[in-house]
């Protein structure tokens, strides 16, 4: 019972897929420039960072599964708390989500990233301070 | 070794067991957070959409009841109109003090010429509105001028532009009311005046030009004299004048009142198999960790722990589970309702405000003590057998 890394690629999955089903792209909103031409929101490279983001987020998860080691432990769980950190940050301060309040990036996609993020954040801190045996983990 | 280590060693010692009373009670105690925060929320959103509207009646078209009350509740755009002679009829009804016209319009649906696509738009008349008035001068000191409005909580500016369209129109936002979760928050308030240049404008700025049927309201807010009851002066509103309904605002919303009861058993019966079933389970899981444990146990009162040390032991596992799970669902739940709050209105068709800080406090404290009590409960009879065998016995079966 390893169920702090299986968590983790869980929440790592989730940070990827939701935001691909939930951005103005996806729901065939784009800007329209002077010259004609379309371009996508910004919801739609925070969608992409989240995959980013998500993809050495799993490997963690992985890794928390099989690691035997305190310190590695440790050491994965800060990590996890950093990509949660960033998970929270690419909707609200580093890319952004669009101004309309009722667009399914504000809605879904935004709140969703905060909630798994903090999520991850917990999961990492979790790692850290948890006794080995309540974490799952071999002693 | 004192009570507390004793305790957490336990709880270290068998993570399965730990984790699943914990999830139970993190289950337990999110969902009643949940559903009393939504229940509540809708309730006290409705109450403050009452009190934001300020009337005592509302007057509308026949057959436009649900159409207008749909419009106020959600922000859905509804037009209806009735003849602006009403309003100076209504005036004259005994028992009436004040009768206030609005007209009821809507933007264009992703049209350039306006800002906001379908957006609810109130237009008032300043010489008796009681709604938005009153609080204006309060707030700004004025009357809301030619090109001037007023929007709810969540009508914008968009950014980088200083006028919001309508209709090709540019109309300044003089400020926002405060929030009450319902469609009153997405919707903007300007004056007849203004509606009518915006009217006028739009046959060479707009995609489509705004109509205003002549001499025509949408709905009349009434305020009755102090000593008047407000339904009996609906009723004789309903019989003086054809064509119109006229609800006191005591009714209103009770299409939606009826919907969030029949919310309101289902998700009781909801809570109510849960906690059961939570009580089920982690009963179980005690029975099962008290026949695992009665060796361990037999040799703790074999050393001289009296049975009260061994009772409060286990009791204050199944506390700390209890507690933490109980914590850490609260603090989900709540982060989920706070972050999804604009998902839940659109897509439950609800109106939802949090509550105030201390009744928020309340509603914590609350699903704390009923997870605490779930856990508490399920665990005392098996705590109850195992902290009253005998330690010989024990130890030999």
């Amino acid at each position: 019972m390893k169920i702090i890394g299986i968590l983790i690629m869980a929440l790592a999955v989730l940070i990827a897929v939701v935001p691909i089903f939930y951005n103005c792209q996806h729901d065939g909103k784009a800007l329209t420039l002077a010259n004609g031409m379309k371009v996508p929101m910004k919801c739609f490279w925070t969608a992409m960072a989240a995959i980013a983001t998500a993809v050495p987020l799993f490997g963690i998860g992985l890794l928390q599964m099989f690691s035997r080691q305190k310190e590695t432990r440790r050491a994965l769980g800060a990590l996890g708390g950093v990509l949660g950190v960033m998970a929270i940050a690419l909707p609200t301060v580093l890319i952004g989500a669009c101004m309309h309040p009722d667009a399914s990036c504000n809605l879904v996609m935004k709140p969703a990233l905060i909630f798994m993020g903090i999520l991850t954040l917990g999961l990492g801190v979790a790692s850290m301070a948890l006794p080995q045996k309540l974490a799952g983990q071999p002693a | 070794m004192t009570l507390v280590r004793l305790t957490l060693r336990n709880l270290a010692g068998n993570a399965f067991r730990s984790w699943t009373v914990f999830l139970c009670a993190l289950v337990v105690a999110g969902l009643t957070l949940s559903a009393t925060l939504i229940l509540r929320g809708a309730e006290s959103s409705l109450r403050l959409a009452l009190k934001r509207l300020g009337a005592d009646i509302v007057v509308v078209p026949q057959g436009a009841e649900a159409k207008v009350e749909t419009a106020l509740l959600m922000g859905t755009p509804a037009t209806a109109w009735m003849p602006a002679g009403n309003v100076g009829k209504l005036a004259t009804t005994p028992g009436v003090a004040v009768a206030s016209p609005q007209l009821y319009l809507a933007s264009l649906s992703n049209a350039s010429c306006c800002s906001a696509s379908e957006m609810f738009v109130v237009a008032l008349d300043p010489a008796n509105d009681f709604t938005i008035t009153p609080w204006l001068k309060q707030r700004l000191g004025s009357d809301l001028r030619l090109g001037e409005v007023v929007g709810g909580a969540r009508v914008f500016t968009p950014p980088g532009e200083r006028y919001i369209k309508l209709y090709g129109y540019h109309l300044t936002l003089k400020g926002n009311l405060e929030p009450t979760g319902t469609g009153l928050d997405q919707t903007m308030f300007l004056t007849f005046e203004t509606a009518q240049a915006v009217a006028k404008g739009s046959k060479t700025l707009a995609e489509k030009p705004l109509t205003i049927p002549a001499d025509s309201v949408s709905a009349i807010l009434v305020n009755v004299r102090p000593e008047a009851d407000p339904r009996l002066v609906a009723r004789r509103i309903k019989q003086d004048l054809a064509g119109v309904s006229a609800i006191p605002s005591l009714d209103l919303f009770q299409t939606f009142r009826r919907q969030m009861s029949g919310v309101l058993r289902a998700v009781i019966a909801l809570m109510g198999i849960t906690w059961a079933l939570a009580v089920g389970f982690i009963a179980l899981v005690f029975s099962m960790a008290a026949n695992e444990r009665r060796r361990e146990i037999g040799v703790l009162r074999a050393l001289g722990a009296p049975r009260t040390y061994v009772f409060q032991s286990l009791l204050a596992e199944a506390a700390i589970l209890a507690l933490g799970g109980g914590g850490v669902g609260l603090c989900l739940s709540l982060l989920a309702i706070y972050l999804f709050r604009n998902l839940l209105v659109v897509s439950l068709g609800i109106p939802f405000l949090l509550p105030s800080v201390p009744s928020l406090l309340l509603v914590v404290s609350g699903g704390l003590a009923v997870a605490l009590t779930t856990v508490t409960l399920a665990a005392l009879i098996p705590v109850y057998r195992i902290s009253c065998q005998e330690p010989a016995l024990a130890m030999r079966e």
